[in-house]
């Protein structure tokens, strides 16, 4: 006796969640750029993370009388700088530092600026005006002079940088937040919900705040990009780590012009571990983007 | 001699998730002066048809890869770009369903108008604009000349589907093919536009394809329709020859999925069950099968031919005693055809072989029913298992009833 | 129209006040007081106190905020600490160098950044199209000191094909009197057409390394934006009358693909005002950026704080423009 099973109903929002996150995923993994990018990031996670494990030097005091030996002369792989310092222990160091600050800016960020563009969005009219206004101040000044502003008016210090940093990439959260808010209050299901009586805060993070998941993700990943980026300029412009002898990729590149007459290679080394990062995070970034891109659905 | 022959036409998409198979073997032809339909849901391949013979495929992705098309004596297949150019436009004009993303929104309505004929003929540029102006007022556009230098935003969606077809009938072609040109419109605009196309076409004495899914808009329009299911065509016959003996179960179910003004209280609307098939698989046996009440066995199998409905009947081709042709092996009665469903005793549409791969889902459907069958919400089963005589099994135990 | 400008214009003003409080705080709440700044070793405490009369820095701060923002309105940024000197007149002695500094940078992005996003629309997905992204990759991921750096150690340093720092060859600056501070105007003016091209050779480094952020904006922009059009229904419209594609690609395509382009050029200033420092102070560029950096490593906040002002204000007078200038081409907007 022939029959059809005509087959069961999940819940449609439960699908399409379970189903965004693995096609995701997988459109990733075929993503040929996104996985050069994540390599170079594998590369970069893992100098950072095991920095101490991977070079017996002290990468903060030298050996004078070792200063600008050559690449892969004595164990000293990238060479010496100008106080007999282990190039290589710097840069992983440096890795180190700029992972934990770029990071740390990144997340101050996105809770500065999403929340201010949370607020805006939801709860619109007068307090959306005010707030953007003073997201637009921000974004009318110059980057780099607002973060050397903030670093020269609080102090030098790591803490500082982050901060400096977050107040650059907050107004990219701040938009976003509010767009993504903006935008999904009339959606159909949000008012079916609100007619059922949810409370605001329930609207706000069982409904609305998922939505904008997936472009912070993507945002927060180029952002971080660009963070690397900004603290070795502040490093490179004199407004990095309060220790000159920290290594740090920004300050190690002003040094090494300094005296790249004696040891022009220096200059190669912080040079290339920024490009390289950045390399990384933002060819992930415009992986993410691509697959996460709620209108490709296979 | 027919103006247009399309024989065999084969066009496949070739994208990153595999080969779509828009278009699988369709041969049609068509007279000066013919109006013939193109019938059939979204994803059937009638529009991708039209968009072969004047070789506008999308690109890369498109590609003719078998048939001949003969326009005039001339195999259009095989032109060169500069050749094909030409053609367009000046013969063979097409109009498409939106006119406001069709029109250009930063130039104004005389330079697009002015712009097409330029490009066939040599003439100053006043000629052009008195031309243009002439155009208009044949569309039904009040005040032309004023209206010549408004931008498309301007205008409503009437009017611009209006300037649209006067843009294709500039250059008087021989064939105009008009891809659902009144989906977007309203109902009340939609019969001004046809009435208008009808008018036109016959007076300059222009063959016309029309493309729709709306079986009301094809019956007063043309002398011929052609049905198409899968990039297959499924039935081809006169309007009036499909609209009262309609023979192919897909033809049926469109028939019946209308509501009619003069329907009986109580007479259902029976809407056609399942999806369209996935295009990516290289069809194997019909490709309605899934959802067609009257399936034999071999119907999964073996994909019917296009043949006439009478067998032995000779071909022909177009004009008002072409040949009622249908793709079937198992065509409903007359009887049926009224009713919507099969009428004969015990008769139950053929269950799929073991092991068939469903294409919907790549589940498998097993005679034991042991598979899964995506359901989309609001498809409503019973009627479409009653009608193939089967029985439904219950829902699972997630406690959705019948209804979802 | 006319409408949407005045609403653009009434939104910018708040934002300008904003700003002005915020900079005025930020340089009231500043560790280390100007004034023993500005005397350094000759601080005594008298000394100190009357320059802080003169400063005004004895008044209640609300009312040094209204002298300020008075001042402000009339033009008066006030003087350097550091040397005493107006600041608005330092300024426009400076600006021109960051103004052809910008416009180098600029010549160079969209100069090779629009033809580089056609090439690689019209071969999407070929190697030309890889080529194209990369490029543009390479542009946001490589910081410009990084590129700058490394302009100079390559092209200027070892092959010496490109002068390595500052805006003219030094002996030459005597030959040319500042008249509108527009080096390449003032050489000519000068009637010296070798000084012309020396400085013309300074400028390319710098160009190069500022523009390279614009530049593979620019291309991707450019690149999806055709991309975009070409897929539009219209351009399939134009194809089936049988146009000639060059007449397609102008009119269709590129009519309305450079759209984008073009606000995008336009939101490019920002940045390139902030790119400004950084090259500045790399290349040696007698520029407003170098200038700050230089106030705020001197502590002279004033200068820092009178420049950020004038920063700000010429971002929001271009963002206006670029929305006011998009509104008026794009027909749909402009014949509402």
């Amino acid at each position: 006796m022939a029959t059809i099973a005509v087959g069961r109903q999940r819940p449609v929002a439960e699908r399409a969640s379970r189903g965004i996150w693995r096609d995701a995923a997988r459109r990733l993994m075929r993503n040929g750029p996104a996985l050069v990018g994540m390599f170079f990031i594998a590369v970069f996670l893992f100098m950072a993370i095991l920095a101490p494990l991977l070079t017996t030097f002290d990468p903060v005091r030298g050996v004078l009388a070792n200063q600008f030996e050559a690449p892969l002369t004595n164990g000293h792989w990238f060479g010496t700088d100008l106080e007999g310092r282990d190039e290589f222990a710097r840069i992983v160091f440096g890795a180190r530092l700029s992972l934990v600050v770029g990071v740390g800016s990144v997340i101050m960020g996105l809770f500065l600026g999403g929340t201010i563009g949370a607020a805006a969005g939801a709860l619109g009219g007068r307090v959306d005006s005010v707030l953007m206004r003073i997201v637009d101040v921000l974004l009318a000044i110059p980057g780099i002079l607002l973060a050397i502003g903030i670093v020269a008016w609080l102090g030098r210090g790591l803490p500082q940088i982050m901060l400096a940093v977050a107040a650059t990439n907050a107004p990219v959260f701040a938009r976003i937040l509010r767009g993504s808010l903006l935008a999904n209050r009339e959606v159909d299901y949000v008012i079916a919900a609100r007619s059922t009586g949810a409370s605001r805060w329930r609207l706000l993070v069982r409904h609305l705040l998922p939505n904008s998941v997936t472009a912070v993700i993507v945002a927060a990943t180029l952002a971080l990009a660009t963070a690397i980026i900004d603290v070795a300029g502040l490093g490179f412009l004199g407004f990095g780590p309060p220790d000159p002898r920290t290594a740090e990729w920004g300050t190690m590149l002003t040094d090494t012009t300094q005296y790249f007459r004696e040891a022009p290679f220096l200059i190669f080394f912080p040079g290339l571990a920024i490009v390289i990062t950045a390399i990384g995070f933002n060819l992930l970034g415009d992986g993410l983007r691509e697959s996460l891109d709620p209108r490709l659905k296979r | 001699m027919a103006l247009l022959q399309v024989e065999d036409l084969v066009v496949r998409f070739r994208t990153r998730d595999g080969t779509i198979h828009a278009v699988n073997g369709v041969t049609f032809e068509l007279e000066e002066g013919e109006r013939l339909g193109l019938v059939g849901e979204s994803g059937c391949g009638k529009s991708v048809t039209n968009l072969a013979i004047i070789r506008l495929l999308p690109k890369p992705a498109g590609r003719l890869e078998a048939g001949r098309i003969v326009f005039d004596s001339i195999d259009l297949a095989t032109l060169s770009e500069a050749d094909i150019r030409e053609i367009r436009g000046r013969d063979i004009a097409m109009i498409f369903q939106d006119p406001m993303t069709s029109l250009n929104p930063v130039l104004t309505i005389e330079e697009q108008l002015v712009e097409t004929i330029q490009a066939h003929r040599k003439v100053t540029r006043v000629a052009a604009r008195a031309r243009a102006i002439e155009l208009l007022q044949m569309v039904g556009i009040p005040s032309p000349e004023s209206r010549l230098k408004d931008f498309p935003h301007q205008f409503s969606g009437g009017m611009r589907q209006r300037v649209m077809i006067a843009i294709a009938l500039a250059l008087e072609p021989k064939l105009l093919i008009a891809d659902e040109p009144t989906t977007a419109l309203d109902v009340t605009i939609q019969a001004q536009v046809l009435d208008l196309l009808r008018n036109l076409t016959t007076e300059g004495r222009t063959a016309l394809v029309l493309i729709t899914h709306d079986l009301g808009v094809v019956a007063g329009m043309t002398q011929r329709i052609n049905v198409m299911y899968a990039g297959f065509i499924v039935e081809s016959a006169t309007t009036a020859d499909v609209f009262e003996h309609p023979s192919h179960p897909y033809t049926v179910g469109l028939l019946h999925s209308i509501p009619k003004i003069n329907a009986a209280p109580g007479e259902e609307l029976l809407p056609i069950e399942g999806r369209p098939p996935d295009m990516r698989r290289a069809p194997t046996g019909c490709p309605f099968a899934p959802r067609c009440a009257w399936r034999l066995d071999i119907c999964w199998t073996d994909n019917p031919s296009l043949v006439p409905l009478v067998t032995g009947t000779p071909l022909v081709m177009t004009g008002p005693n072409a040949t009622h042709q249908i793709a079937c092996h198992n065509p409903p009665t007359q009887a049926e055809a009224e009713a919507g469903r099969p009428l004969r005793d015990g008769f139950k549409a053929a269950s799929p072989p073991e092991g068939y791969q469903d294409e919907l889902s790549g589940s498998r459907v097993g005679v034991d029913g042991a598979g899964e069958l995506p359901v989309s919400e609001g498809v409503d089963a019973e009627p479409y298992a009653s009608a193939a005589g089967l029985p439904i099994e219950p829902y699972d135990d997630h406690g959705n009833g019948p209804r979802g | 129209m006319a409408k949407y400008i005045v609403r653009r214009l009434l939104a910018t003003i708040p934002v300008l006040f904003g700003l002005s409080i915020v900079l005025f705080v930020f340089v009231h709440l500043l560790p280390g007081d100007p004034a023993t700044a500005l005397l350094g070793q000759h601080a005594t405490p008298e000394l100190v106190a009357k320059i802080r009369e003169q400063l005004g820095l004895d008044k209640p701060l609300w009312e040094q905020y209204l002298q300020y923002l008075g001042q402000l309105l009339h033009g008066d940024f006030g003087k350097s600490i550091l040397d005493n000197r107006p600041i608005l007149e330092e300024f426009f002695t400076r600006f021109p160098g960051t103004i052809e500094l910008t416009i180098g940078a600029l010549i160079f992005a969209v100069g090779l950044g629009i033809p580089l996003g056609r090439f690689g629309a019209r071969h999407v997905q070929g190697w030309g199209d890889g080529l194209v992204t990369v490029i543009s990759l390479l542009g946001i991921s490589i910081p410009i000191f990084v590129l700058g750096l490394t302009l100079q150690f390559f092209l200027a340093v070892t092959l010496h094909w490109l002068p390595a720092t500052s805006s003219l060859d030094p002996r030459l600056l005597n030959s040319v009197p500042p008249v509108t501070n527009f080096l390449l105007v003032d050489t000519l003016l000068a009637g010296r057409p070798d000084a012309f091209v020396d400085a013309l050779r300074h400028l390319i480094l710098p160009s190069i390394a500022l523009g390279s952020i614009p530049l593979a904006i620019i291309t991707r922009i450019t690149r999806a934006s055709v991309l975009d059009v070409s897929n539009e229904d219209y351009v399939r419209t134009a194809r089936a009358k049988g146009l000639k594609e060059r007449r397609v690609d102008s009119r269709h395509v590129m009519r309305n693909a450079w759209l984008p382009v073009v606000t995008v050029i336009g939101l490019q200033v920002g940045g390139l005002l902030a790119g400004a420092v950084i090259t500045e102070t790399i290349f040696a560029w007698d520029g407003v950026g170098r200038w700050a950096v230089q106030a705020i490593q001197g502590h002279d906040y004033i200068v820092v704080q009178s420049v950020i002002t004038i920063f700000a204000f010429i971002f929001l007078i271009v963002n206006l423009i670029v929305d006011i200038g998009y509104a008026f081409l794009n027909p749909r907007i402009r014949y509402g």
